[in-house]
């Protein structure tokens, strides 16, 4: 069995010892050469669990091995947007790709930082600080992926890209997963822009893990019914229920096979996130350590 | 996705990889200052250079043409020499004495500061740049810089000040203040000590301008604390003189006052014993001599390693705080 690129227990975060806690109890594990999606709401703690699985914020408690080693030691293979994507405005975007090189001996990539900085038309010597906030990400994803990571993290890596760019970058980071069994990591609040590309899910909540496997499978466990106002969910874990009128319309995780009767249908993806951050209480119901096993 | 795992880097199996190469681009993205710090550097030298050659002879022929005016009435000589020499001096003192400001306030605003205040901090530790190493490479260069920059000044100024001593009447004492600090090692420890409390407050503080304040006001503090220490940094020697000729002895005086007969030490009620008024105030106590502790001209060196050492073990001490604040912040071993 090959190592996990991320393996979390009970990790936690804060900055301070007075301070509320960014991240707690994160307990997940993700197998390598998954494109995993980290969702949650703004401040639900995903820039904090990047940051520490890249090295840059040693955790309060807990425990997390990445690429089969410490954050620390697993350096030089992991590879990390920030979410402000900072870069040197005094040097030039070939400058920037030049101290990638130097940095990163042994490992870069030029073609490849080359290829998706000409994707986006840009003079190699334009400086970064005249560069919009589309073109910086273009360029700090260059910086990324040139080192040849085994683990890429990217925190909220489309947020000001186009979407004529963010088809094209997507498809150079899935190509990068594909051919060098890289995996990916990328966070966002905007469910939509992942679901077509990711194949592992990270639900992040108020700093604790709500939901955490592979899409696929998490959407399988889970069914979106219809019945009348008065019939009993027993013994089907209820995650959001409403009723209109009548009608009770709920998303459950089915304990076992549902009464013939009733009207189901598969949830969506955002349908699913949506029902679990709207519903705090439903973790509780749903310890999704099995995700973790 | 089914992906199939290849080994994206040689480097990962096995051998290490060999190190990152940070000095050519902390050379570029400090440029600027580089480029300022060499001239300004270049430009004082030359200043000292001149002043302690040319302007020198200059200086030191015109006060010869002016003490051998006497009392004649009309008389001249080369006035502007001499007022050029002292303005010069001053001047040049003064910049010896400022650099220590200058590089603290870089270190704490450009080097680490305004790194940890845009995140691009973050850009380097996730390059293949460990956090200790690029702490590492903030130091050891900018350190080898500024040493070798203050250590040249204040040499230069050194050799300027003492071509002129004795042969220009305006030479300030050894035991000047700017003069004393300017002519020997302090300048070096304490722009070392700027560096490193730079860095440091940068780290501290994640804000270049508070940095930039932070770290140049640490350095004002440090050098006051220096200078109200330094009489104490090496024992004195004393001078014992008699009631008539009042307390002797030439340089930074520690302590003075007058003896008793029982060899009790007391505060001098004045310092005119020849006088008859103060005569009969030492008599009434008893005293019998006057002493002074002092330091004269030979305790230069040694005031000035001590001081230079207190300073030198500060900017240790501020070093290893930076590397446990940045080994606490971003590296926990997982067990």
């Amino acid at each position: 069995m090959t190592v996990p690129a991320i393996e979390a227990d009970a990790l936690g975060k804060r900055f301070g010892r007075r301070a509320a806690w960014a991240l707690r109890d994160c307990s997940f594990r993700l197998p390598a050469g998954r494109v995993c999606a980290v969702v949650g709401p703004n401040g639900a703690g995903k820039s904090t669990l990047l940051a520490i699985t890249a090295g840059l914020h040693a955790h309060t408690e807990g425990t997390i091995a990445v690429l089969g080693t410490d954050p620390a030691s697993a350096r030089s293979r992991i590879g990390f947007v920030d979410q402000d994507k900072p870069l040197y405005p005094q040097l030039s975007i070939a400058e920037t790709l030049r101290m990638g090189a130097d940095l990163n001996p042994g490992r870069w990539d030029a073609d490849t930082a080359e290829r998706i900085v000409a994707g986006g038309d840009l003079d190699p010597r334009k400086r970064i600080r005249a560069l919009s906030g589309g073109q910086r990400t273009r360029v700090a994803l260059a910086l990324a992926l040139a080192k040849r990571p085994e683990l890429l993290l990217l925190d909220e890596p489309m947020a000001d890209l186009d979407p004529l760019a963010r088809h094209e970058l997507m498809g150079v980071l899935m190509g990068q997963a594909a051919e060098h069994g890289t995996t990916i990591v990328m966070s966002s609040h905007v469910v939509a822009e992942l679901e077509d590309s990711c194949d592992h899910l990270l639900l992040i909540g108020g700093g604790r893990v709500r939901l955490a496997g592979e899409i696929d499978d998490l959407l399988a466990a889970h069914t979106r019914v219809s019945v009348p106002a008065d019939t009993d969910l027993a013994p089907h874990d209820v995650v959001e229920s409403r009723t209109a009128g009548r009608q009770l319309s709920a998303l459950v995780r089915p304990a076992g096979p549902l009464p013939a009767d009733w009207r189901t249908g598969p949830p969506s993806l955002e349908d699913l996130v949506l029902s679990y951050l709207r519903n705090p209480e439903a973790l509780a119901a749903h310890p999704t350590t099995e995700a973790a096993a | 996705m089914t992906a199939t795992l290849t080994a994206p880097a040689p480097s990962a199996t096995g051998r290490p990889a060999p190190a990152p190469r940070q000095l050519r681009w902390l050379l570029r993205l400090h440029r600027p200052a580089l480029i300022t710090g060499t001239a300004l550097t270049l430009l004082l030298g030359a200043a000292l250079l001149w002043l302690g050659g040319p302007l020198t002879d200059a200086a030191a022929a015109a006060w010869k043409e002016y003490n051998a005016c006497g009392f004649t009435p009309r008389c001249s000589y080369d006035q502007d020499s001499i007022l050029l020499y002292k303005d010069l001096y001053n001047y040049t003192t003064f910049a010896v004495l400022v650099v220590p400001f200058l590089v603290a306030a870089w270190a704490g605003g450009s080097l680490t500061g305004r790194e940890l205040e845009s995140g691009t901090v973050r850009l380097a530790w996730t390059q293949g740049v460990s956090p200790a190493r690029w702490l590492v490479s903030r130091l050891a260069f900018p350190a080898a810089l500024t040493v070798t920059a203050t250590g040249l000044t204040a040499w230069l100024h050194r050799r300027a000040w003492t071509a002129g001593e004795h042969r220009i009447d305006t030479t300030k004492l050894w035991d000047d203040t700017p003069t004393f600090y300017a002519n020997g090692t302090v300048p070096v420890a304490l722009a070392l000590t700027g560096l490193a409390v730079g860095v440091l407050a940068g780290l501290v503080l994640r804000r270049a301008m508070a940095a930039l304040a932070t770290a140049a006001a640490a350095v004002g503090v440090l050098w006051a604390l220096v200078h109200t220490a330094l009489p104490y940094l090496w024992s004195p020697v004393t001078s014992v003189s008699a009631l008539g000729d009042g307390p002797l002895g030439a340089g930074i005086a520690v302590e003075e006052g007058v003896l008793t007969a029982d060899g009790d030490r007391l505060a001098a009620p004045c310092v005119n014993g020849g006088m008859s008024g103060c005569r009969a105030s030492l008599d009434d106590i008893g005293a019998v001599n006057y002493y002074r502790d002092f330091h004269p001209a030979s305790h230069y060196w040694p005031l000035q390693l001590v001081a230079s050492g207190l300073l030198v073990a500060v900017a240790a001490a501020a070093i290893a705080t930076a590397f446990a604040l940045l080994r606490r912040r971003t590296s926990r071993v997982s067990a």
